[in-house]
C-alpha cells in the first residue's frame, strides 16, 4: 500500500482555512448534487442539514436499516427543502435505483467500507465518517477505490479545517512554541461507576437488526449498542480511541512532518466499568474505560490516554493535545480553543478562542462540507481526503490492535504492515459475517 | 369529511367530578387534566411580593411532581439504590410515611430518577405509582402499606422505553390506566389484575388522557411511534396518529377538546391539530415551530402557552394560536422550564429556579418574575393547591410556597 504519491496534502490542509462562501464558481445558479445519506442518526441528519443549507443538494436517498430514524429524517428534509428522497434500507439497492452523485456515509464503524466503495465504483463523491474504517484493511481497500477512480471523498474530520485549529496550527509551525518534543492527546472526565449489565430486548419494530450487524459478528440486540452505542462495542467500532482519539491523532499528523510512527503500545481496560458481560439475556459495552496508547515517532513521542471516571478537576483542559515545546506548553482544545503557556513564569498565556458554524455540538461541519464542494467542483483534494484520514485513522486503530494483542507493534507506514509480527498482521483485517466479503484492497 | 356535529362529542372526565375536594390536585396535570388550577389568585404582582415559602424537604433525585389531597401531598424521588414514594402533611410539610423499593436510577444522558407522578385516589384512599421500569404499586394513602403490587414489564414481558416508563397513573372508577406498551394497558383498582394490554412494544412517555365520544369512554395514549385513542372498557384502538421523533419521545399529554385533539413533541419534531372525523383524526395543522419536549402546554381559548424546544437547546415560551398554528409571540425570560395555569395566568417556573406570573394571553406577556427558589435544574411541573405552589427540582428539593400570604 503506497501513500506517499499526493504531495499537495499539506498545503491543501493550510488553504482550506480560507473556504469561500457560496456560490463557489462564480455567477449562475450553483450545480445541485443528487445527494443520498446512509445512516440517518443524529450525526447523520447533521451532515444532511449541511449538505441541504449549502444549497447544492437535492436529496433523492436516505437509507437506514431502522424506520424510525429513516421516517424523521425524511420528514425534516421534505420540510427543510421540499425534496422527496426515496427510503430504503439497504445501500445497494439506493445506489443502484437513485445513482446518486453525493453519498453521505454516517453509519457505525463497521458499516463505512463497503457503501464507500461501492458508492465510490458507481461514480459518487462520497462523505464518510471518521475514524474511516473498523479495521485498517477496510480503509486500505477505500483508499484504493478512491486512488482507481476520480471522485472526491471528504471524511468527517471537522477539525482539520475547525478555525481554532487551523490558527492554532499555525502558532504551532511559527516557532512561538520552540522545539517540540512530545505531544499528550487525552480525553478525561466522566462520572464513572461500575457498568450494569442491561437485559437484551426484542429488536425494535422497524429495524433490520441482522443487516444493521452486517459484517460484523451478530450479537443480541441491546438498546446500548444502537441507536447511539456502538462506540463502545468492539465489534462494531473502537472506543473512545477510534471515536475521540482520530482527532487528536489527526491533528499530530497534521503538525508534524513525520508520516507514521514507528511503534505503537496501548494498554488499559475496565477496572472501573468492570468485565464486559455478553450473555444471551443481557449485555455491557465492552470497550475500555480508560487506556493510554504511545506512539513512538522519529522526532518525538505522542500519547493518548482516556477516562471515563474519576472527573477531572486537576487539570485545566478536559480534552485535546499539549504540545510540549522548548518555549512551554501549547493546548489545543475544542470549546475552550487552543491556549500556549509559555514556560517563564511571568509572561501571560495565549489564547485563541475557537469560532464553531455549530454552536451547540461545538464543530465546523459547515466550513467542512463547503471544502468538499469546492474540492468536486475544482478537482482538487479536500482538507480530510480519504489519503490524509486513512493516515490519520490508522493510528487509533494500530492502538486498539495493540491492546487487543497486548504488546507493542513496530509499523512500517510505508508498506502499511507490522514488522516482524504474523499474529499482530492478521489483526489487519477480520473475516466478514457470511455473507459479506472483506473488501481486500 | 369532518362531521361538524360531533362538535363538543368529546367531554373529559374529571376525576370524580365533584367528589374532588376544594381545589386538590391529585393527579399529574390537576383535577381536569389540563394543566389548569381552578384556583384564583389573590396576589398578582410576584415581582413585588414573591409568594413565601412554607416548608421545603428532600425527595430524592427525580422529575415527579406533587399530587395534593386529603391533606397529603405525594411525590417520589430516588435515593440510595431506591425510589422512594413519600407523604408529606400538607400544612406541616412533615413526612408521614414512605415507601422504599430498590430501582435503577436509570441515568441515561440526563440526572435520571422516576419520571412520573402518583396519583391519589380519593375514592379508596390509595395512592397508585407507576415506576420507571414497570413497578405499579397500590398503596394506602394512611400509612403507605402495600394493598397490592406488581412489575408489569417483567410480568407482561414489555419493552421499557429508553428513559423508563414516565406516564402517570389514571383512574377511571375501577380502572388503572397506565401509558404501557404500543397501546396502553388496564389493570383492576381493586386487585391489580390485569384487564387488557397493548403489544409489548415501546410506550410513549405521557399520562393517559380520558375524554368520551359517543358514548365511549376513551384515553388517548402514546407510543414511540405515535399516539392512540383507545376504549378503556376494551382496549380497543379507536385510531391512531403515526408521530415519529427520533428517539421515539412522545411525553407531552395531548390537549383534548370539543373535538379537537393537540399533540406535540421536541426533538426537532413539531406540533399537530387534529380533529376528530369519522373514527379517525384529520390533520388540521402541522408545524415545526411547538415542540413540546417534556410537559404539554396549557390552553385558554383559542391559544396555547407553554414551552418550545429541548431542554439542552435554546428553549422558550411561546403562545400558539390554535386556530392558525402560527406562534403568536415568544419570549426568553425563562429560557427552558415549565407551567401550569390558573385564574387566567401562567405559573412558570424556569429551569434555572425563577418563578414568573403572567396574564395568559395573546396580546403579550408581561411577566412578574421572583429569584431563585430553586437551583437547576427545574424541569417538573409546578402544581397548585389550596393555595399553595409546589415546585421542585431535579435534585430533589421540593418547596411549598404559599399564594395568599405574601412576604
Amino acid at each position: 500500500m503506497k501513500t506517499g504519491r499526493r504531495t499537495f496534502i499539506k498545503t491543501a490542509s493550510l488553504a482550506g482555512a480560507s473556504f469561500i462562501p457560496m456560490p463557489l464558481l462564480g455567477a449562475g445558479p450553483a450545480k445541485r448534487y443528487r445527494t443520498a445519506l446512509i445512516g440517518c442518526g443524529w450525526w447523520g441528519t447533521n451532515i444532511l442539514r449541511e449538505a441541504m443549507a449549502a444549497g447544492q443538494s437535492k436529496v433523492v436517498g436516505l437509507c437506514d436499516v431502522y424506520r424510525r430514524p429513516l421516517q424523521v429524517t425524511a420528514d425534516e428534509v421534505e420540510g427543510a427543502s421540499g425534496d422527496q428522497p426515496q427510503l430504503f434500507d439497504d445501500y445497494r439497492e439506493m445506489l443502484a435505483k437513485v445513482r446518486p452523485e453525493i453519498v453521505i456515509i454516517a453509519t457505525p464503524d463497521h458499516w463505512h467500507a463497503m457503501p464507500c466503495i461501492d458508492a465510490l465504483k458507481s461514480g459518487a463523491h462520497v462523505f464518510v465518517e471518521k475514524p474511516t474504517s473498523h479495521t485498517i484493511g477496510e480503509s486500505q481497500a477505500m483508499l484504493a477505490a478512491a486512488e482507481a477512480g476520480d471522485r472526491i471523498v471528504q471524511v468527517g474530520l471537522h477539525r482539520r479545517i475547525g478555525p481554532h485549529h487551523v490558527s492554532g496550527m499555525e502558532f504551532l509551525r511559527s516557532g512561538k512554541v520552540g522545539e517540540i518534543g512530545m505531544v499528550r492527546m487525552f480525553v478525561t472526565g466522566g462520572a464513572g461507576g461500575k457498568e450494569t449489565p442491561s437485559p437484551n430486548s426484542r429488536v425494535p419494530t422497524g429495524m433490520n437488526w441482522d443487516l444493521w450487524c452486517g459484517p460484523a459478528p451478530k450479537r443480541a440486540y441491546n438498546r446500548k449498542l444502537s441507536p447511539g452505542g456502538w462506540r463502545n462495542f468492539l465489534d462494531y467500532a473502537n472506543g473512545t480511541l477510534g471515536d475521540w482519539g482520530v482527532h487528536w491523532l489527526d491533528q499530530v499528523l497534521w503538525w508534524t512532518d513525520e508520516r507514521y510512527p514507528k511503534s505503537v503500545y496501548s494498554t488499559g481496560g475496565r477496572p472501573i466499568l468492570g468485565a464486559a458481560v455478553a450473555t444471551e439475556t443481557e449485555s455491557t459495552t465492552d470497550a475500555p474505560d480508560s487506556q493510554v496508547a504511545v506512539y513512538e515517532f522519529e522526532s518525538f513521542t505522542a500519547t493518548w490516554e482516556h477516562r471515563k471516571f474519576a472527573g477531572n478537576q486537576s487539570e485545566k483542559h478536559r480534552i485535546g493535545a499539549y504540545f510540549y515545546g522548548t518555549k512551554g506548553v501549547f493546548h489545543m482544545g475544542w470549546r475552550d480553543g487552543w491556549t500556549f503557556y509559555p514556560k517563564g513564569n511571568s509572561d501571560s498565556p495565549v489564547h485563541g478562542n475557537p469560532d464553531f458554524s455549530d454552536k451547540k455540538d461545538g464543530n465546523n461541519l459547515k466550513q467542512l462540507w463547503q471544502d468538499f464542494l469546492i474540492g468536486i467542483e475544482r478537482r482538487t483534494q479536500p482538507v480530510a481526503n480519504l489519503e490524509v484520514a486513512h493516515r490519520s485513522s490508522v493510528l487509533p486503530l494500530l492502538g486498539m490492535l495493540s491492546y487487543k494483542l497486548g504488546r507493542s507493534v513496530r509499523w512500517d507506514g510505508d508498506r502499511e504492515q507490522i514488522i516482524g509480527d504474523s499474529e499482530a498482521n492478521a489483526l489487519l483485517r477480520r473475516d466478514y459475517r457470511t455473507p459479506w466479503v472483506y473488501p481486500d484492497a | 369529511m369532518i362531521s361538524r356535529t360531533l362538535s363538543g362529542a368529546l367531554i373529559l372526565l374529571g376525576l370524580g367530578g365533584d367528589a374532588v375536594l376544594a381545589d386538590d390536585w391529585p393527579q399529574f396535570r390537576g383535577p381536569r387534566h389540563d394543566g389548569i388550577s381552578l384556583e384564583s389568585l389573590s396576589q398578582k404582582n410576584w415581582a413585588e411580593a414573591p409568594p413565601k415559602e412554607i416548608w421545603r424537604a428532600k425527595v430524592g433525585i427525580g422529575f415527579s411532581a406533587v399530587s395534593v389531597a386529603k391533606g397529603k401531598v405525594i411525590t417520589s424521588g430516588h435515593i440510595g439504590g431506591d425510589d422512594v414514594v413519600r407523604s408529606f402533611d400538607e400544612q406541616s410539610g412533615k413526612q408521614v410515611w414512605e415507601h422504599r423499593y430498590a430501582s435503577d436510577i436509570g441515568a441515561m444522558f440526563y440526572i435520571g430518577g422516576p419520571g412520573s407522578t402518583p396519583t391519589i385516589d380519593i375514592e379508596s384512599d390509595t395512592v397508585l405509582v407507576l415506576g420507571k421500569w414497570g413497578e405499579l404499586f397500590c398503596l394506602k394513602l394512611t400509612d403507605g402499606s402495600v394493598v397490592w403490587k406488581r412489575h408489569l414489564a417483567k410480568e407482561e414481558s414489555l419493552v421499557v422505553p429508553d428513559w423508563g416508563f414516565s406516564g402517570s397513573v389514571l383512574r377511571l372508577e375501577n380502572r388503572l390506566i397506565l401509558n404501557l406498551g404500543v397501546a396502553g394497558m388496564a389493570i383492576d383498582s381493586r386487585t391489580g389484575k390485569t384487564l387488557w394490554r397493548s403489544d409489548g412494544a415501546e410506550s410513549g412517555y405521557s399520562t393517559p388522557v380520558p375524554f368520551r365520544e359517543k358514548g365511549k369512554s376513551l384515553v388517548i395514549v402514546s407510543s414511540g411511534e405515535g399516539y392512540s385513542a383507545v376504549d378503556t372498557n376494551t382496549g380497543q384502538q379507536e385510531w391512531s396518529v403515526p408521530w415519529l421523533t427520533r428517539y421515539g419521545v412522545n411525553a407531552a399529554d395531548p390537549i383534548i377538546w370539543n373535538d379537537k385533539v393537540f399533540i406535540s413533541s421536541g426533538y426537532q419534531k413539531g406540533s399537530g391539530l387534529f380533529e376528530l372525523g369519522d373514527g379517525e383524526l384529520e390533520m388540521i395543522w402541522k408545524q415545526r415551530k411547538f415542540r413540546a419536549q417534556q410537559n404539554a402546554p396549557v390552553r385558554f381559548g383559542d391559544y396555547l402557552y407553554g414551552f418550545d424546544g429541548d431542554s439542552s437547546s435554546r428553549a422558550m415560551l411561546k403562545c400558539l394560536s390554535l386556530k392558525t398554528g402560527e406562534i403568536v409571540w415568544e419570549d426568553e425570560t425563562f429560557g427552558y422550564g415549565a407551567l401550569c395555569g390558573a385564574d387566567g395566568h401562567l405559573i412558570i417556573i424556569s429551569s434555572d429556579g425563577r418563578l414568573g406570573l403572567a396574564e395568559a394571553s395573546p396580546s403579550g406577556v408581561a411577566a412578574s418574575v421572583t429569584p431563585s427558589v430553586l437551583p437547576a435544574d427545574c424541569w417538573t411541573v409546578p402544581v397548585i393547591a389550596n393555595g399553595r405552589l409546589y415546585c421542585r427540582n431535579s435534585k430533589g428539593n421540593l418547596v411549598a410556597l404559599d399564594l395568599i400570604r405574601t412576604r
